[in-house]
């Protein structure tokens, strides 16, 4: 999931990869960065997700240093829905887009299954979003503080882990803002409170 | 066919591809289960062999490193004393299972009510019958009976599924059954040998086979069971070997390779 | 880039809709495993080929070459991975005489993950790649879709549960050299023991910086084939023939150039194949 906030934006994921019944990976990083301060949250084929975020990666990066100037949110998110739309018959990705860039702020985008584009003030997505649509709706508010946000984010997911068989693991968060990117962590061994940020 | 006259009930003649049997899923429930495992027996002059691996699969996974797969049919209910007839079953196990508590019931009724033990022969009639009766839902297993006739002699009768049975010298079923069989075949039937220098090219005179001691076929029984558990996946574990004589039934195991 | 050549795709497809079954390809129903420690990386594997259930061969080697520092633990179809990792070795060694330094893991990682997502899931290869470069120690998986994971700790194959159960029951941080050795032995000896896809020997290779590589070949054999009882030497003359020719040394010479060696001349040109006697 993806959130936007009073100064920019946080992503928020779970760590669980599975193969059918089996926990390939219980700390997997779903949240991949794909420029300075433009990251994505994956949901659906990991193959598929990966080889999608390492191609837009590769294109903003080029944009990047052709143009001397960091790529906005919007053109990621065109990428991405370019090639999940043209593609849509071979993928099965499902990706949540977040940035902040100097002339828009912070901005969430959501790309679901069949490579549509949807601008949202926050966005939930994957196996265990479907527990928590009541949830962010009763407690979604515009304009959060930081600390307001985290709460938000990791709390909803923590009910995602409680309820979706296929969620679990630790929670991670990244935060988007004039200041750059923060990784944060939080482990179920103390109940998702910390340790926190981690970089 | 899609025609797009459109003169098929049902259909509005757009050229869109029938709905294909492809993508129904169907569900349906297999009673059947290939346990894995392979069992052999060999019989002489006045001993029957037969052996089997101790190790229960289902697909790539264990179930059980000591599963028996011979068992002594007719006698005591706890020890299996009294018994002069073994019986091996392999293939699916709940079936073989319950196939010898039938055999061993009806072997055991029969002493009560004639007074007097049933011979390996009529045992084996006996079973043919009881395969035969689930013809169309067998018991999914390949069975092995053995014993001493009523001349003393060692007998073994070896069982498809459904029933058809036949007397032999040797016999391997199960998993590995394919690996052993031309092993036993040139080994304890000579398949295959000529006696050398007996004639020129062709007309060798073929080797003829010689009836086996018990200590012979006890190390051949060892020798294809320690090949099988070689490129066999499905066997290993432990080896059990039952041996009938006119002194009883001796029962031994025998390590295997574990993985 | 060579590709691979669909001449006769439309015969086979046609074969298979008419029954007529898809070739078996031998598979490497395998446990891999790999682990980092202090100053290096471990990766580990049986040595078990099948075929269905038949042991195609007992001691295989799925650890696979690509580079001095970076190996590769391969499961799934042998040729796949025994292909797949020969490509991908030889374009890092390329890139690194292009470029000039030496090859690194992510990189080595990232043209797998690459080649296998082009081909969908058809080239079964599964694989740990592993090994030290300039910028640290470096293990991964990368499965035959193309995903990738980066972890301290991994096993794949049919007997990754297995392994991955000592993992998840043993491992510990700050490992050693020989604790990492003896944990990845451990994971490959729970998956020959418990999976019947895995079997016979453990495998080891060390990758560690400004040490030389090392391929501990056989480093355990939990797997002996016991003595036989009976002894099965035929007698000269037990087979049967139909016709024999005999052709003179020189009239071979005609054709071929013949070398005579003496009896105790040990010619080893590789590993000799083993026999059972």
């Amino acid at each position: 999931m993806a959130i936007n906030f009073k100064d920019g934006v946080i992503l928020g994921a779970d760590s669980r990869t599975t193969t059918g019944a089996y926990i390939a990976n219980r700390v997997t990083d779903k949240l991949t960065q794909v420029h300075d301060t433009i990251w994505c949250c994956r949901s659906g084929s990991a193959a598929d997700t990966q080889a999608v975020a390492d191609i837009v990666s590769y294109h903003l990066n080029m944009y990047g240093v052709t143009n001397a100037e960091a790529p906005t949110t919007q053109v990621a998110a065109s990428l991405f829905q370019e090639l999940c739309y043209e593609n849509k018959d071979a993928l099965s990705a499902g990706i949540i887009l977040a940035g902040w860039d100097a002339r828009h702020g912070g901005q969430v985008f959501s790309i679901p299954l069949g490579g549509s584009l949807h601008k949202q003030p926050f966005a939930i997505g994957g196996s265990g979003s479907t527990y928590i649509y009541g949830y962010t709706d009763a407690h979604w508010r515009e304009q959060m503080t930081e600390e307001e946000g985290i709460d938000f984010v990791r709390s909803a997911l923590q009910e995602a882990i409680k309820w979706d068989g296929s969620s679990g693991g630790v929670i991670r968060l990244v935060v988007l803002t004039k200041a750059g990117a923060v990784r944060h962590l939080y482990l179920p061994d103390n109940g998702y409170t910390g340790p926190g940020v981690t970089n | 066919m899609t025609s797009l006259m459109g003169n098929h009930s049902g259909t509005i003649g757009y050229s869109f591809s029938e709905p294909t049997s492809a993508n129904v899923k169907q569900h349906s429930f297999y009673p059947y289960t290939d346990n894995g495992g392979s069992t052999l027996g060999i019989t002489g002059a006045d001993f029957a062999i037969l052996a089997g691996d101790t190790r229960s699969t289902s697909g790539y996974n264990i179930n059980s490193r000591m599963v028996p797969k011979v068992f002594k049919i007719g006698g005591d209910d706890e020890t299996g004393e009294g018994a002069n007839i073994i019986l091996s079953v392999v293939g699916f196990a709940a079936d073989g299972n319950a196939l010898k508590e039938k055999l061993d019931t009806m072997v055991r009724m029969y002493k009560y009510q004639h007074g007097k033990s049933m011979s390996v022969g009529a045992c084996a009639q006996r079973l043919s019958t009881i395969l035969y009766e689930k013809r169309f839902f067998p018991y999914y297993v390949h069975a092995i009976l053995a014993g001493l006739d009523e001349e003393g002699v060692g007998a073994l009768y070896s069982y498809d599924p459904v029933g058809s049975y036949e007397r032999e010298q040797c016999r391997a079923a199960g998993a590995a059954s394919s690996l052993i069989m031309p092993f036993l075949d040139n080994q304890v039937n000579s398949k295959n040998q000529y006696i050398p220098g007996s004639g020129e090219g062709h007309a060798l005179v073929p080797k003829k086979a010689e009836p086996l001691d018990k200590e012979t076929a006890t190390k051949l029984v060892k020798d294809a069971f320690t090949s099988a558990v070689e490129r066999h996946i499905e066997v290993g574990d432990g080896l059990q070997l039952v041996i009938v004589t006119r002194e009883g039934i001796e029962e031994v195991f025998h390590a295997l390779k574990q993985d | 880039m060579p590709g691979f050549d669909f001449t006769n795709y439309n015969r086979n497809a046609a074969l298979h809709a008419k029954g007529v079954p898809l070739p078996k390809a031998t598979s490497t129903g395998t446990t891999i495993v790999g682990c980092i420690y202090d100053k290096g990386v471990v990766i580990a594997a049986d040595t078990r080929a099948t075929s269905g259930p038949i042991v195609a061969d007992k001691n295989c080697e799925k650890l696979h070459y690509i580079a001095p520092k970076i190996w590769c633990a391969g499961a799934g179809t042998a040729a796949d991975t025994e292909f797949t990792t020969a490509l991908i070795s030889s374009n890092v060694e390329l890139h690194s005489l292009s470029t000039g330094r030496d090859p690194r893991v992510i990189t080595c990682m990232t043209m797998l993950k690459q080649h296998l997502f082009r081909y969908q899931g058809h080239i079964g290869a599964y694989l740990v790649v592993a090994g030290v470069d300039p910028t640290g120690t470096g293990l991964y998986t990368v499965h035959a879709h193309g995903s990738t994971d980066k972890l301290p700790y991994v096993t794949m194959g049919s007997g990754s549960l297995a392994a991955m159960s000592v993992f998840e029951s043993t491992w510990q941080p700050d490992l050693d050299r020989q604790g990492a050795i003896d944990i990845c032995a451990e994971a490959i000896k729970a998956g020959i023991f418990n999976d019947l896809g895995s079997g016979s020997n453990v495998d080891v290779c060390v990758i560690e910086k400004d040490q030389p590589t090392q391929l501990l070949r056989n480093y355990m054999k939990p797997n002996d084939r016991p003595q036989k009882e009976r002894n099965y030497r035929f007698p000269r003359g037990t087979t049967a023939y139909l016709d024999q020719r005999v052709i003179s040394k020189e009239d071979m010479k005609k054709y071929v150039t013949i070398e005579t060696l003496s009896g105790d001349d040990k010619i080893t040109t590789g590993d000799s194949m083993e026999v059972d006697t």
